[in-house]
């Protein structure tokens, strides 16, 4: 099995490396393309300008003490003006109409409730037409989110061990969980913060993907109008040889492809798309899933014409909703649900995740998964597609 | 003698329509096999069944006491396919083309040397072998197609129409080598639409139609069946509607036609013999000024056999 399938590897490499045409769209295009967005759209965030309403139903302590520091962050000095609303629906209003760019909203009685460890919910409201104003929101509440909690734990501990509840207040503000202060970190952005170079990188390496996988596929539909794959199954060799021969030439090169595009986003624009172990992987399942969906488009056609359409009306479907041509977060909520549908969504949002956190591996396990899971489901289309059609 | 092919029962539908009903016939070592049929009748179906291309829906295949079922890649190891078409690599040379082929089924790196100069040499290529393949002529294209499947020295060599297209002196050196194969002790089975390349090779010929094998037999044995009927064509000069009715009553001629202003054709048998007669019948009325005999052949057989509509 092994010798065939080599043998059948080997002339499908070579034809690809002699066809010069496929080198440059598994190299060339991608790096050019990636080079060209990043030039053009790339470099640091522009400055941050978030004008964030500010809800206070409440009236307590909570509320005023998250006010102060706000105020007083020197990170947030020019970056955040708070603007005080007098209530959901107006910050709804102005948000809809652009005044603000998202809110806090901290309802009625949610300084009691926590201060009797019952704990509280802030609510947050945000607009896709201002995204970054939103992260900054949501670090905020996140960040308060993670004091309430923690008061609230030390306030029913507190009871717990016997502490009269009308003292319970003073003994947790004095035994260190904290009150309302609110430490932000260095970079309320964090997550949010990436160079766009490596948004673009990532999506080109995720849209050539489809383009360079699928012209093996291509080769294979050739080969059977040509004569040669039934040449090829009438001789001693498994029936799936041909296939999986250029399966692996074609998964091979796109892996390159990928790769090298990764490689020029680093080296042209100095920009770390985070840890190196976490992105390849990440990009081997992109890889793997790509080479899944165009197998399952070949099984399926009848002429390598129509193969190389469907690849490529697939291929920037997949890119656009995907977030590979523009940012996820400036397509609309029901497009963004679509997205999660295409293996470039998952790509795209882990790679940029790794890029903005420097988390690691574990952190990409999730779209991780969902790639392979696609590309699970597609090989096993394929198979029966193959055995119906091409090896029938 | 063990029969090199032995296939049997060999049916296949497609949905409601049957391409192939009950095909069965063997092949011995050292045997050419002819499979004729007009277009659709089932060749390709029974040939692809036959190399495993095409599971059938009943039947067997046996390649020299292998059963291509159970053992698919001993059995596929035994054949020698040349498909229809020219089925290689156009940017790979000759001998790029057969190395490969070669490898792929699976002979041996230092053996694949030798036995490619020698499959070259066998097709006359040798000199050409490492020119690309999208330079050859078509002879030469057919040529090397047939080549690719030698390269494994399979027991059974199956040639799908393995002429079409060619110049004469290509199509005499591909049935030259072809004989020469099969006076080797290679079985083969040949499919054409050149009825005189199968009166050439074959010893035994079947003619297919309609998905079943509607006659089998040697070359003489299949023109029987048409009752040894003669064509003769004659060519008058005189009055040849007077001429034409006295033919009619010459015993032994069962049709008499004018064909053209001048000429009759006469359907009789033992032809030959009724010259004399013919001749005599019309003196005083018409000069025969020439005439030709023709005896039944394979094609006459086969448009017997399988009608002369047009086939698409």
């Amino acid at each position: 099995m092994l010798r065939p399938l080599l043998t059948v590897s080997a002339l499908e490499l070579r034809t690809r490396i002699r066809d010069r045409t496929a080198l440059v769209i598994a190299i060339v295009v991608p790096v050019a393309m990636a080079t060209l967005f990043g030039v053009a759209l790339g470099g640091d965030d522009p400055p941050l300008r978030a004008t964030v309403g500010f809800v206070d139903l409440d009236g307590g302590e909570f509320p005023a003490g998250v006010r102060r520091e706000l105020t007083a962050s020197t990170e947030l000095e020019g970056v955040l003006t708070l603007r005080d609303l007098p209530g959901r629906e107006q910050a709804q209003t102005a948000l809809d109409a652009g005044d603000i760019g998202a809110a806090i909203v901290f309802p009625a009685g949610f300084s009691t409730s926590v201060g009797a460890g019952e704990g509280g919910q802030v609510g947050v409201l945000t607009s896709a037409d201002t995204p970054l104003a939103g992260v900054v929101a949501n670090a905020v509440v996140d960040r308060i989110s993670a004091l309430v909690r923690a008061r609230t734990l030390a306030v029913r501990a507190s009871l717990d061990a016997g502490v009269p509840a009308s003292e319970v207040k003073e003994f947790v503000e004095r035994n260190g969980a904290g009150g309302p202060a609110l430490t932000l970190a260095n970079d309320p952005m964090a997550g949010g913060k990436v160079d766009l170079s490596v948004y673009y990188g990532a999506g080109m390496a995720a849209l050539f993907a489809f383009f360079v996988v699928g012209a093996s596929f291509r080769s294979l539909l050739i080969e059977r109008k040509q004569g040669t794959l039934d040449r090829m199954r009438a001789g001693p060799i498994h029936a799936w040889v041909p296939i999986a021969g250029k399966a692996v030439v074609g998964f091979g090169l796109a892996m390159v492809s990928v790769c090298v595009t990764w490689a020029s986003s680093v080296l042209i624009f100095g920009s770390s798309w985070g840890d190196p172990v976490a992105v390849f992987t990440l990009l081997l399942a992109h890889v793997l899933a790509a080479t899944a969906i165009t197998m399952l488009v070949a099984s399926r056609a009848r002429t390598d014409a129509q193969a190389d359409g469907v690849i490529m009306v697939i291929s920037f479907v997949a890119a656009f909703f995907g977030g590979s041509l523009v940012p996820l977060y400036s397509l609309p909520d029901v497009l963004q649900k679509l997205a999660l549908f295409t293996p470039n969504a998952w790509t795209t949002t882990g790679l940029t995740g790794l890029a903005g956190s420097g988390a690691g591996l574990a952190s990409v396990a999730a779209p991780i998964g969902v790639l392979c899971a696609i590309a699970v489901v597609a090989f096993g289309l394929s198979a029966m597609g193959f055995r119906k059609g091409l090896l029938g | 003698m063990t029969n090199t092919l032995t296939c049997a029962n060999l049916s296949k539908r497609y949905g409601g329509a049957i391409a192939v009903r009950d095909v069965g016939f063997t092949i011995a070592p050292g045997e050419a096999y002819g499979l004729l049929g007009p277009n659709g009748a089932g060749k390709t179906t029974t040939i692809s069944m036959l190399v495993g291309l095409l599971k059938p829906d009943t039947g067997t295949v046996v390649v020299g006491g292998t059963d291509l079922a159970a053992e698919p890649m001993a059995a596929k190891a035994k054949i020698g396919y040349v498909p229809q078409e020219i089925a290689l690599y156009p940017d790979l040379t000759g001998r790029e083309n057969l190395r490969f082929f070669g490898r792929l089924f699976g002979l041996p790196r230092k053996a694949l040397r030798g036995r490619v100069e020698e499959v070259l040499d066998l097709v006359g290529l040798a000199d050409r072998a490492d020119a690309k393949l999208d330079t050859y002529s078509g002879g030469m294209k057919r040529r090397i197609n047939i080549g690719a499947a030698l390269l494994h020295r399979p027991e059974l060599l199956i040639l799908d129409e393995p002429t079409v297209g060619v110049d004469p002196q290509s199509r005499k050196s591909i049935l030259d080598g072809v004989e020469r194969l099969v006076a080797d002790g290679m079985a083969l089975l040949y499919t054409s639409h050149y009825m005189e390349e199968v009166e050439r090779l074959c010893h035994r010929v079947a003619i297919i139609d309609h998905g079943a094998i509607v006659a089998e037999g040697t070359r003489h044995e299949l023109i029987e069946l048409v009752g040894g009927v003669d064509r003769i064509e004659l060519t008058l000069d005189g009055d040849v509607e007077t001429a034409l009715a006295k033919l009619h009553g010459v015993g032994g001629v069962t049709e008499a036609v004018r064909t053209s202003a001048g000429s009759v054709r006469l359907i009789a048998e033992g032809g030959r013999y009724l010259l004399p007669a013919i001749i005599s019948t019309v003196d005083g009325i018409a000069t025969v000024t020439a005439v030709e005999v023709v005896e039944p052949d394979l094609e006459a057989t086969f448009l017997h056999l399988t009608g002369s509509t047009l086939r698409d």
